[in-house]
């Protein structure tokens, strides 16, 4: 909200350090956005004293003047205005000034004679339309003082970000009473002066005769007055008006207009005037009736728009036309004020916030009334606040103001549901305590006082009783005053403290704990942590070929940012696949990345979707460049499972398993590269390279390779606790053999034969070669060469028994698998 | 010639050869040659028997003599030798140290996540345990348990991502839904009032969502670290001592804070706190917009209503509660000029932390 000094000064003390008056309404709850100083385009203008003036030597109609404008030295103006004359007082724009329309003052020759500077008119400044000469002003303006200051338009506007709890403050008097507490002095409220202007015109038809309120739904409208003004004149409003509302950044319409608007900034309290002879029946009557919409009702608003509305918003209406305004929001465009206005009715109600909220909401129809009704006006005092602007609106357009037979403001008023004022306990010692800080009860009752509550004495000694003032909604509890007190006081008076209390440890719960291990494990492996959107396409799936079944549905967005994202993942891989796509077409070939997060799967039937924290990694080129000595190899298959593999280490996973997936089971995937990750008979998810279809449809050039599993399944299958084996101290026997096996014999198979075979003396098998040769060893077939460890755990293995074991387990390998040892 | 004299010769030849053996192989070559199993000093001693008695013990003294003298000068040639070999063999080795090292390339943490580490740390310390929440949540416990009135501003189709609500209930507001992504971690607030025993120490850092498109100072997805203290005794002292230890653990410990009274639905009373600028240190500048400091977060007792909501007695418990967002300490601590990188996965981004 913008609120000019020059105003609020007139009701209270402002003090003259604007930058000291911000900092202070920052710290007390009201931010400021913004400091504007008006006036500042007239800067360089000043009031000047014409010395001499003479003809000019080369024109017959200009004029050479010397000109004191409060320098050292006077300046030399060519003037054309035909009234200049020596002795007169004038606005003269000096060089470097600029004037109304971007017109910049500069030394320039006019005929030969050097001119610096120029006399201005009204219309040059930008102050009316008088163009017939230059402005003269009265011959006691100080030469030298700058226009603005001399015009009085110097002005700074505060742009507030008033909090949405405090209605009371969108107002300049509201303002003005929110600046006494912040400052503990006294503000005057000119309100009673205001509507002490109010003259009845006791001629008139009584307006109860003429008009009828009926409020169909109280909860709608809590009251809403209507008063007559007749025989006004709509014209222009006079200049005081038009400054005071320019000032705060709003046009001037006309003279009635210009009233409910000065009215509505002055007091908050938004006011409609209608022509009052649209809204008269053919027996001359007005029925005003605040109801709910019809569904499907039209109404061609203020702003030329036809709106559609529905039975949730509140509109007020006659019988004949139906809605004519959007109660608390905007009114309608055939019973505006127009210049051949003669009657007016003027409405001041007080509407729902929260409907108002609404409406403007779903409409997209945002004013300054509808600002102030959805944060709350205040019932009570309307009659007065109506009174000031008829008042107001008599004095400025001649019109005469109706009385009424029932009610001495002269207002018809349906009042329906009358707030109450709340009696509030303040309890000096527990505010205290609960703000950690001493706060005097002679300031607690100065600013509760200030801020417009009735402070008495409470029920014992220590305890205020107050009533909360009707015009602050946010006042209804105790610790709302305590909220009053404490930012009146100052936060930062309040001693800083950290808690005290028993009973608490901070402990890292097993998952985080866990979670710690992953992340560290991932990034050991040189794995970057990434974060995607959680948002994704909703033929993400298809795209990636990753089938649908176990993901439940996407969850669907009701308002997404565009199409791209209006469902929430089903997988993180997308999403990284698009990262690995983002760094590929900027040249950066090597990517690793991993990321944990939510990804969503919906259930009909079901309100929330079902959560689950995944993993997701992918591969991309190499671990780095070459260097200059070694080069790292591509990324394959056996990279994400040796993360997989990693992981499951660092986390004690038991039984890990890879078991290939085939094309049927994981189309996202490469073919015979691809496996399901396993802990015994739980699958955790899936590791392998990426369909090149599915990289491609995401633009990322294959190979990449993949894994994503599920956290908490991983986090259920790691094991807290390691247990302790002996080292050895015996000493071992080492043997190597080569199977040669066909293509489909696999490594697991080889190791569970060997294991099972070997018993208890084999303690450790590690494959350290795979060859193929077709001439060699055969078509499909390939040689597996393990280095194998004996020991016994009680004695020193002799050759002898190493020996015995190690041919039987060869032949148990070779009669399980069909294996033939290589020589 | 006499054999004491060929001995003589012998010697004179070995010990010759044995000063001229370039190397350690040629030097045990000499070795062999003459103290081996057939060297030539070896075949002295093993022929002293068909030596005549009387010369034997002449001969056996000399060749003793000689083959001590030849085994010391085996064994000094030898001790030099090696020393010259390894100092030639580490001449040889050595290597320009200014060449790139044999590194594990080790992976990062994400910034935001890296913050969130860094918070939690902190409040691990002072004795919190962390919390969390669903991403998906129902109007419950994001705004209604929150205080937040029915027709507030935030609540609207502009500002929340709303979710189709699958079980078939009506939603009361047009174009709405009963379940949305949450705005805020303050439901966590909620979920753990209900589920935890008194006191509560705890915050809760996670992902939220808002209706913001993407630009370089607004993302739709964004993280907040959510705090709740509910105890007895709790004040807003001890609300300002928190968050002022918070800032000078991450910021610095010369960074002041100060408290603005501020206004938010579950709070009360309210205030936003801001951190004095870390480039201007107060004096105002381009990156505090000129006042000198910088907005970090939102906090407040809790509000009454939210306590009662929640079964927790007010009259007997008070507490505190604080949010911030992740992105904007990213931003001021490390002034990431578009927080768009945040969610791109450029390597050469995120390999900077």
């Amino acid at each position: 909200m913008k609120i000019s000094l020059k105003w609020l000064s007139e009701y209270v003390d402002v003090p003259a350090d604007t930058k000291a008056f911000c900092d202070r309404l920052d710290l007390t709850g009201t931010g400021v956005e913004g400091v504007e100083k008006t006036g500042a385009a007239l800067d360089g203008v000043v009031v000047g004293h014409v010395q001499t003036c003479e003809a000019h030597p080369d024109s017959d109609h200009m004029h050479v003047v010397v000109v004191d404008v409060g320098a050292e030295e006077p300046v030399q103006i060519v003037c054309g205005a035909p009234n200049v004359a020596a002795g007169i007082k004038v606005p003269v724009a000096t060089v470097g000034a600029v004037l109304p329309g971007d017109f910049k003052i500069k030394k320039s020759k006019l005929r030969g004679v050097t001119s610096c500077g120029m006399c201005c008119s009204r219309r040059e400044l930008g102050m009316g339309t008088d163009h017939e000469g230059i402005w003269i002003l009265p011959e006691d303006a100080p030469v030298g003082m700058p226009i603005a200051d001399y015009l009085g338009l110097s002005d700074t506007v505060l742009d507030l970000e008033i909090t949405p709890n405090r209605p009371d403050c969108l107002s300049v008097t509201g303002f003005a009473r929110e600046v006494g507490a912040m400052y503990q002095c006294d503000w005057t409220d000119p309100l009673p002066a205001m509507a002490a202007e109010l003259q009845l015109d006791a001629t008139a038809v009584p307006v109860d005769e003429t008009v009828s309120v009926d409020i169909e739904d109280a909860a709608r409208c809590p009251r809403y007055t209507a008063r007559v003004i007749r025989g006004c004149k709509v014209g222009p409003s006079p200049d005081w008006m038009v400054e005071r509302l320019a000032a705060i950044g709003q046009r001037s319409i006309n003279n009635i207009v210009d009233v409910t608007n000065y009215i509505l900034f002055l007091f908050g309290q938004p006011l409609h005037a209608f022509d009052l002879g649209t809204l008269v029946g053919a027996d001359g009557h007005a029925n005003v009736v605040v109801r709910a919409a019809k569904e499907g009702e039209k109404l061609v608003t203020l702003d030329g728009e036809e709106r559609s509305l529905t039975p949730d918003m509140t509109v007020i209406a006659t019988p004949e036309r139906g809605a004519v305004a959007l109660a608390g929001v905007m009114g309608g465009l055939d019973t505006e004020v127009t210049d051949a206005t003669v009657d007016i009715l003027l409405e001041a109600a007080t509407f729902e916030a929260g409907r108002t909220s609404r409406t403007s909401r779903n409409l997209g129809l945002i004013s300054e009334s509808s600002m102030r009704y959805e944060r709350g006006v205040d019932d009570h005092g309307i009659e007065a606040r109506s009174a000031a602007a008829a008042a107001l609106v008599a004095a400025v357009s001649g019109g005469t103001v109706s009385r009424a037979a029932g009610n001495a403001w002269g207002i018809v008023d349906a009042w329906p549901r009358v707030s109450e004022a709340p009696r509030l306990q303040f309890r000096i010692p527990r505010f205290c305590a609960m703000m950690g800080a001493d706060i005097p009860r002679d300031f607690v009752e100065d600013v509760l006082r200030r801020l417009g509550c009735e402070v008495g004495a409470g029920p014992d000694a220590d305890a205020l009783a107050v009533t909360a003032p009707t015009f602050r909604p946010d006042l209804v509890r105790e610790i709302d005053l305590y909220e009053e007190v404490l930012r009146l006081w100052g936060m930062d008076r309040v001693p800083a403290t950290l808690p005290g209390g028993r009973e608490r440890v901070g402990v890292r719960t097993p998952e985080a704990r866990a979670m710690d291990v992953v992340n560290a494990t991932l990034r050991a492996c040189g794995l970057n942590e990434t974060m995607t959107y959680s948002f994704a396409e909703p033929g993400d799936l298809e795209r990636l070929r990753m089938p649908r079944e176990g993901l439940g549905e996407a969850v669907e967005l009701i308002n997404p940012l565009n199409a791209g994202q209006s469902v929430m993942r089903q997988s993180i891989v997308p999403g990284l696949l698009r990262s690995v796509a983002y760094n590929q077409s900027r040249g950066v070939r090597n990517v690793q990345l991993y990321e944990t997060g939510i990804v969503f799967f919906a259930h009909e039937g079901k309100k929330q979707p079902k959560e689950r924290r995944r993993v997701a990694g992918v591969l991309a080129g190499a671990m780095r460049d070459a260097g200059w000595n070694e080069a790292p190899a591509a990324f394959d298959f056996f990279d994400g499972k040796g993360v997989v593999e990693s992981l499951a280490r660092e986390l004690a996973l038991p039984k890990l398993r890879f078991k290939a997936l085939s094309a049927d089971e994981a189309p996202h995937l490469q073919p015979g590269r691809a496996a399901a990750v396993l802990s015994g008979g739980t699958e955790l998810g899936w590791v392998g390279e990426v369909h090149p279809l599915a990289a491609e449809a995401f633009e990322a050039a294959a190979p990449v390779v993949a894994f994503e599993l599920d956290v908490e399944a991983l986090l259920r299958a790691a094991r807290p606790a390691r247990d302790y084996v002996d080292v050895p101290t015996l000493p071992a026997v080492s043997m190597d053999v080569a199977f040669v096996v066909d293509e489909s014999v696999t490594c697991e198979k080889l190791m569970q034969c060997m294991a099972s075979a070997g018993g208890k003396l084999l303690e450790d098998a590690r494959l350290f070669d795979v060859y193929r040769d077709e001439r060699r060893i055969g078509a499909h077939k390939k040689s597996m060469a393990f280095a194998l460890t004996y020991r016994a755990a009680d004695r020193t293995l002799t050759g002898e028994e190493a020996d015995k074991a190690h041919e039987r387990l060869v032949k148990k390998v070779c009669a399980a698998t069909g294996a033939e040892v290589r020589g | 010639m006499a054999i004491v004299e060929e001995v003589a010769a012998l010697r004179g030849q070995a010990l010759a050869a044995i000063a001229q053996a370039a190397d350690t192989a040629a030097l045990e070559a000499v070795r062999v040659g003459v103290l081996g199993k057939s060297g030539t000093l070896t075949g002295y001693l093993r022929g002293m028997g068909q030596m005549p008695k009387e010369e034997r013990a002449q001969v056996g003294k000399t060749v003793n003599e000689v083959r001590v003298e030849v085994e010391a000068a085996l064994a000094a040639r030898k001790e030099e030798l090696a020393a010259a070999e390894l100092a030639a063999a580490i001449d040889a080795a050595a290597v320009d140290v200014t060449l790139p090292g044999r590194a594990q390339q080790m992976g990062t943490r994400h910034l935001i996540n890296g913050i969130i580490d860094e918070v939690s740390e902190i409040f691990l310390g002072l004795g919190y345990s962390v919390a969390e929440g669903p991403e998906v949540e129902t109007c419950y416990y994001n705004f209604e348990a929150l205080n937040a009135p029915a027709d507030h501003p935030s609540r609207s189709l502009a500002d929340t991502f709303y979710v189709v609500d699958r079980s078939g209930a009506e939603c009361n507001v047009r174009g709405e839904s009963d379940v949305l992504l949450r705005t805020q971690t303050s439901g966590v607030q909620v979920h753990a009032m209900e589920g935890r025993k008194l006191p509560i120490y705890v915050i809760a850092p996670g992902k939220v969502y808002r209706r913001d498109v993407a630009d370089p100072s607004h993302l739709p997805q964004f993280h907040q670290i959510e705090g709740l203290v509910v105890d007895e005794g709790i004040t807003f002292g001890d609300l300002k001592g928190t968050l002022d230890f918070l800032c000078k653990q991450v910021f610095g410990p010369e960074r002041k804070t100060r408290f603005r009274a501020h206004f938010f639905p579950f709070t009360e009373p309210s205030a936003e706190v801001d951190v004095s600028c870390g480039i201007c240190h107060g004096e105002g500048c381009r990156m505090c917009k000129g006042t000198g400091w910088l907005e970090i977060l939102g906090c407040g007792m809790v509000d009454p209503n939210v306590l009662s909501m929640s079964g927790i007695d007010p009259e007997k418990y008070s507490g505190f509660a604080f949010g911030m967002g992740v992105e904007r300490i990213a931003c001021l601590k490390y002034n990431v000029p578009d927080l768009r990188m945040l969610l791109e996965g450029d390597m050469r981004f995120l390999r900077q932390f």
